[in-house]
């Protein structure tokens, strides 16, 4: 009886739509992803050159646009260093391989994803519980230096382990976090207060 | 562009977004339901799922503060889950259309 | 020699175990002898994903728990890939299982695969094994080759990764060659391409990028194109050969669908990865495509609601292996909510900038996984039990039906009042993290620290031991469902 179906629930015309729309949909999605990848090189208005950790970086709130966005200003020094493009991304490259070698995101997110044990690090660089700018990369290299005994658990009772972190590593892993804030994330997270709206 | 749901609407947004895919579900069901067995409850039962279905679009389009080319969103959703129970109860009849199922299809 | 004793006391202890079972392997053909290995590690690595979890759930309520010693970070890390490993582990097993079926042939290259499946197996211990004890290594390439990729889901070191691309490929030939030897189908050629895909994407996610919006573009490519994409559509492989074969439908009726599904999955499902790249970095045109793929995926959902009303109005159902089907009645309801209802509540750009890394998608992450993987494999299991005990009887009045019964509920349960324990946790987290806090470091322990979620994750411990339960029992079924049953099955005739 299989002459029976009519055209259009037939087998034969049904495999032409699968492979049409999945061919179709695949090939939106390579042509986006050229796009997205071409919008997010290093260096272009979404994704900061790797020497923005010698600048200064603020996140601002636009209420026309409903939105949080990344803002670059004056030159703020890292470790009271200039670093070149090439200087910078050797040490934010180090502070990448870091986190990835100490299993940062089965703890904490990057960009909001990982696991959901400790807080995301997204906007870690400016968040206000570093007192001051002036202090904030000292006390964050020490706390990743020796975590257990620098532990600020906020009353949770959660602490880092030790993750026996160089004190280079954790110079780069502190310029991988200030690189990673400067990043344009479409407003995430939302109405996120920075340690320089404090002090304006 | 977005503009993020109010605080005083998480729960709005939730709730009804829960509700489209239950009531779209509820709807499907009984449309399915309302061929194989031509009750009249059951066809007023499938569109009061779809009353529900609408309203509940409207108040997602209210609370995520659906503007502009967002709107397409309602209209497609409101459509979609309209027409795609029809769609596909006809390609099970067009698919399955043979002997054994003759009883069913002299129903219809 | 100590050592010798050990091993001749674990020797007789093994001896024991196998005659206990009673499970004879000449009942099963060379494939499906091949697909019990997959499903036997299958099992195996689920009671270790529910292990580390339950660990890991204990670490919320007493975080000093193991502290230093097997840290949250290790614990969560064995519990996701456990629960990847196992899960690919059963699917590979299925389609062993159903290859020399569907091809009509002995499969091809047969040594091979099961050379590749103890590669695999020993891989997997090995990486799971330095995970546990080695744990983490110095920020350079080396670690990355040999002891942690750190990235979440795909952490496996560079060397497995090729290992596994190895052995799939092996699998690949085993498939593809006997698919030519015997007989090509509609289901043998969805699933050759869908597993050229398998493959390809997971190549996607093998290399080292500074640019972390670069690297978890890709990494999203892996992850969701496969959970999202190719896994749904090799379930659909899996189903439509189960549902000749188990209730008799007709080949032509099956592949039509088959290609239907594929035609919405892929339709839907491969842009629906634009929800990964709302905030990551990715140019905001993502929220967009994001929000409206992500409301057209319930769509094949809803397809499924209608077909079964029409199957339910047109077939008898006679079956002949009640706990599968009941666990395929639990996948459907399972991926309903799970995917569907749990997945849109939170996917519109303008409620999942709060909902992004909270509890929610923990909620969303146990229920889909469970209902539209978990179910499926286990319904799988239990197929390959009853005809490793040579095609018995499993059609209701079966010794110790009890086991399987409450097996089946303990560990839906479970899962269900997890996820609703997350979910709550998820909505205090969102409110009061993200929408009043602003997503600060206090604003994020302010929510933890909130008496709602502490509750709510003494629930989640609390059901997470009720599906630990559940599976404890499920794995004493397996092991002796159908011992002492000598009716054979009931015949399937095709229609």
């Amino acid at each position: 009886m299989n002459e029976k179906n009519p055209l259009w629930a037939s087998e034969s015309f049904w495999k032409k739509v699968a492979i049409w729309v999945t061919a179709g949909a695949f090939l939106l999605l390579v042509i986006l992803t050229f796009d997205s990848l071409s919008q997010t090189q290093i260096g272009g208005q979404r994704v900061q050159s790797y020497s923005v950790i010698n600048k200064k970086i603020d996140y601002v709130y636009q209420p026309d646009l409903h939105k949080s966005v990344p803002v670059i200003g004056e030159t703020e020094l890292l470790f009271g260093q200039e670093f070149s493009e090439e200087e910078a991304q050797k040490l934010v490259t180090l502070g990448k391989k870091t986190t990835q070698a100490k299993n940062c995101m089965n703890c904490h997110t990057l960009l909001g994803n990982g696991a959901y044990f400790a807080p995301d690090l997204t906007k870690a660089w400016l968040d206000k519980e570093w007192l001051s700018t002036d202090l904030r990369e000292n006390l964050m290299v020490q706390f990743l230096l020796d975590p257990e005994k620098n532990a600020r658990t906020f009353g949770s009772d959660r602490k880092m382990p030790n993750l026996h972190i160089t004190p280079e590593e954790a110079k780069g892993v502190v310029a991988f976090l200030k690189w990673m804030s400067s990043i344009d994330t479409n407003g995430f997270p939302y109405h996120f207060k920075t340690i320089n709206a404090k002090e304006e | 562009m977005i503009q993020p749901v109010a605080l005083s609407d998480f729960f709005i947004t939730f709730f009804a977004s829960a509700l489209i895919i239950l009531a779209g579900a509820c709807y499907a069901l009984l449309f399915a339901w309302s061929k194989v067995n031509s009750h009249f409850y059951i066809k007023l039962a499938a569109y009061l799922s779809y009353g529900v279905l609408i309203v509940a679009v409207l108040l997602l389009t209210q609370a995520a503060n659906f503007t502009g080319y967002w709107l397409w969103l309602s209209v497609v959703m409101v459509m979609g889950y309209f027409f795609a129970p029809m769609g596909i109860w006809y390609l099970c009849v067009g698919t399955h259309s043979d002997d054994s199922h003759k009883i069913l299809e002299e129903k219809l | 020699m100590k050592v010798n004793k050990l091993c001749s006391i674990a020797n007789d202890k093994l001896d024991f175990f196998v005659t206990w079972t009673a499970l004879d392997r000449t009942n099963l053909s060379d494939g499906r002898k091949l697909a019990v290995n997959y499903f036997i590690v299958a099992v195996i690595l689920f009671f270790a994903q529910l292990l580390f979890g339950i660990i890991a759930a204990t670490q919320f309520i007493f975080p000093h728990f193991l502290y230093s010693w097997l840290d949250f970070s290790v614990n969560r890390m064995v519990h996701i890939n456990a629960m990847v490993v196992w899960m690919l582990y059963g699917f590979i097993g299925c389609i062993y299982w159903l290859l020399e079926d569907e091809s009509q042939t002995d499969i091809v290259g047969l040594a091979f695969g099961k050379i590749a499946f103890w590669v695999l197996t020993i891989a997997v211990t090995i990486v799971v094994l330095v995970y546990l004890f080695i744990q983490i290594g110095a920020g350079n390439d080396t670690t990355l080759w040999l002891i942690n990729e750190g990235r979440e889901y795909i952490e496996a070191p560079r060397w497995a990764d090729i290992g596994i691309v190895a052995v799939v490929l092996t699998f690949f030939y085993n498939v593809v060659a006997t698919f030519s030897k015997g007989k090509w189908s509609g289901i043998a050629g969805v699933l050759t391409l869908d597993l050229v895909a398998l493959a390809g994407l997971y190549v996607a996610g093998m290399f080292y990028m500074t640019n972390i919006t670069h690297e978890q573009f890709w990494w999203w490519w892996v992850i969701h194109l496969w959970v999202e994409a190719t896994w749904e559509v090799l379930v659909g492989v899996i189903m439509a050969w189960s549902l000749m074969k188990l209730l008799g439908v007709k080949r032509k009726i099956v592949t039509t669908w088959l290609y239907i599904e594929v035609a919405l999955m892929f339709g839907s499902g491969i842009l629906g990865l634009g929800h990964h790249y709302f905030w990551i970095g990715t140019p905001e045109y993502w929220l967009t495509i994001g929000g409206f793929f992500s409301a057209l995926e319930p769509i094949p959902l809803v397809a499924m609601v209608v077909h079964a009303v029409y199957d339910s109005g047109s077939h008898a159902f006679k079956n002949g292996n009640h706990p599968a089907l009941a666990w395929v009645i639990a996948h459907a309801f399972g991926n309903f909510f799970g995917a569907g209802v749990w997945g849109f509540m939170h996917t519109l750009p303008q409620i999942n900038l709060y909902t992004h890394g909270t509890q929610w998608s923990a909620s969303h992450g146990h229920l889909a996984f469970f209902g539209a993987y978990a179910t499926i494999n286990i319904a799988f299991f239990y197929l390959a039990i009853q005809h490793w005990r040579g095609n018995v009887w499993m059609s209701g009045g079966n010794a110790h039906a009890w086991r399987w019964k409450w097996a089946l509920g303990l560990l839906n349960v479970g899962v269900v009042g997890m996820t609703i324990a997350l979910l709550i946790a998820g909505y205090e987290q969102s409110f009061i993290e993200r929408a009043v806090e602003g997503s600060t470091w206090s604003g994020y322990f302010a929510a933890q620290n909130h008496p709602s979620f502490q509750s709510a994750m003494i629930w989640r411990w609390f059901f997470g031991a009720v599906t630990f339960a559940g599976l404890l029992l499920l794995i004493w079924d397996l092991l002796t469902i159908g011992k002492d049953e000598t009716r054979k099955a009931i015949v399937i005739v095709s229609e």
